[in-house]
């Protein structure tokens, strides 16, 4: 896929494609609301962005469903066609690009060639290392490394989905094919992770958008996470909140108070310990989010979610503040240190003795295993 | 037994508001008085505020709570730029309800804005000048056809 117009501002490229300022102040106004910034923003980023040059953005997939990309192009606000034509310059992406093949790979180098230092690298996915990385090949290399010579020219690293943010549903017990997350392999890039299964679509547009924006990497929590998507749990924001807080619980999925659209703690919403934006953000356009439709919250923004038992047991009082306590890197590091002073660990945590196991099998320093 | 539900619509729901003791629920005052506030400070020479609708956890009957409230006014722009966007002046004067939508319409941004227009139907004066120089050149090519797309009606 090459670009469209090569080293064009998006304004020029807004007005080549008869888009009015009004209308890029509305496109900005809607993704300054997706990304639950305050509303005068919109018409500030319009400005700024005018006079911008569109960023080279290269998107790898790896160990994935493409749930994530599916998400991706189901964004309404901004649109992906929309980011695609004006505000980015998307120069590989191998779902959406017509090259195969040779051609496809020869795109790829070049955009890494050309705009070396200073393309956004996204990527979905997990990168499994075991069986020498030969689980997740494309055109005869492995995606470790893909990854490694990808991420030594990106400006920043964008990880959308669960998956290349923690390992996702690949990192879980028992990750028969030695799993990854990105920031487990690439340690010298700055880093965003936009976690979800899948992501919102419009925290996924929004990340990018407010990046090329501003050109910093955002305000992040300590999972690496925009805190204007993830700075809240879903239980904050939940418009069912009153009821929590009246004591009034669904018992059952069919019962009076699941009618009734009461509090679905009991029914095992993990909406307390999940940091995202979906009671505000909502799904499909802003039309609604699943506990809007009767089922709790699974917590899939959260690390090793999948390993965190039953998805419709109550959570425990003993889980609340521990949201995300497992990622990947945090555990890395707790395990090193344990490690190191001779420790035992006690983490409950999904995949902790995993990586305590990694941990003591290699210097504090390695990479996982790629051979 | 036979289902005669053929649409999602057809699926009855109850929205059951939370427990009241009466007057607005908190969510809708609190809104409420922050436009009270916005439209002194505006009055008296202060920027247009907005607030976006979206960022707020309201309930589906804050939301028609909030919208029977302030009520519609006498003015309603529409706007055709990349989607159709309607902005509603409602019975407050001063406080606008504007909808932005996409090309396939669906809703992308949902503010109350605190101001005597709302600022996107502004024009700029460096817009008026390049119109200016625009109209100048149409006039100096008698063939010229009209270029400009977008538009905006008061009604």
């Amino acid at each position: 896929m090459q670009p469209l117009v090569d080293n064009v501002a998006v304004g020029e490229m807004l007005r080549l494609h008869g888009i009015s300022r009004r209308g890029f102040i509305k496109f900005c106004t809607a993704a300054a609301s997706a990304m639950a910034l305050p509303p005068w923003m919109g018409p500030a980023m319009a400005q700024q962005l005018q006079n911008a040059p569109r960023p080279s953005v290269i998107y790898l997939s790896f160990q994935e469903c493409t749930g994530c990309f599916e998400s991706f192009t189901r964004s309404f606000a901004p649109t992906i066609e929309s980011l695609i034509f004006n505000v980015i310059s998307l120069d590989y992406d191998d779902t959406l690009m017509a090259a195969a093949g040779d051609a496809a790979e020869s795109a790829l180098a070049k955009a890494m060639h050309d705009n070396f230092g200073k393309y956004v690298l996204i990527i979905d996915g997990s990168v499994p290392t075991g069986a020498g990385g030969g689980y997740c090949t494309a055109g005869g290399k492995s995606a470790v490394d893909t990854l490694r010579d990808a991420a030594k020219g990106a400006a920043a690293i964008i990880c959308v989905g669960t998956c290349s943010a923690f390992g996702g549903i690949p990192f879980a017990d028992p990750n028969p094919t030695d799993a990854w997350p990105i920031s487990a392999i690439i340690s010298d890039k700055p880093i965003i992770n936009v976690s979800g299964c899948p992501p919102i679509p419009e925290v996924i547009t929004g990340t990018l958008l407010q990046y090329v924006t501003t050109g910093k990497v955002p305000d992040l929590d300590e999972h690496l996470r925009p805190k204007a998507f993830f700075g809240t749990t879903i239980h904050d924001r939940c418009y069912r909140r009153p009821f929590y807080d009246q004591g009034k619980f669904a018992k059952t999925f069919d019962d009076e108070g699941a009618r009734n659209g009461w509090c679905l703690y009991e029914l095992g919403c993990k909406g307390p310990t999940t940091y995202n934006a979906c009671a505000t953000t909502k799904w499909n356009g802003g039309t609604s989010f699943p506990i809007e439709s009767g089922h709790g919250c699974i917590g899939c923004s959260e690390p090793g979610f999948w390993d965190k038992g039953s998805l419709y047991s109550p959570l425990s009082a003993t889980d609340w503040g521990k949201a995300g306590e497992s990622s990947p890197r945090q555990v890395l590091e707790l395990a090193a240190g344990a490690i190191a002073g001779g420790a035992v660990l006690g983490l409950a945590s999904a995949g902790s003795g995993r990586l305590r196991q990694y941990r003591s099998e290699h210097p504090l320093d390695s990479e996982p295993k790629d051979s | 037994m036979e289902c005669h539900l053929s649409r999602l619509t057809d699926i009855g729901i109850r929205i059951e508001p939370p427990a009241r003791t009466g007057g607005l629920g908190g969510g809708v005052a609190a809104v409420l008085s922050e436009l009270v506030s916005m439209l002194e400070r505006v009055a008296l020479g202060g920027k247009p505020a907005t607030i976006d609708l979206r960022s707020l956890p309201m309930s589906p009957q804050d939301r028609i709570e909030l919208q029977q409230t302030l009520g519609r006014g006498e003015v309603q722009a529409t706007l055709t730029a990349d989607g159709v966007s309607t902005l509603q002046e409602t019975g407050v004067s001063g406080v606008w309800w504007i909808e932005h939508r996409d090309r396939h319409g669906e809703l992308i941004a949902e503010l109350i804005e605190v101001a005597a227009i709302p600022q996107i139907l502004e024009v700029s004066s460096d817009e008026m000048i390049a119109s200016a120089q625009a109209l100048r050149e149409r006039l100096s090519i008698s063939h010229e056809a009209p270029v400009k797309t977008d538009h905006a009606t008061l009604s």
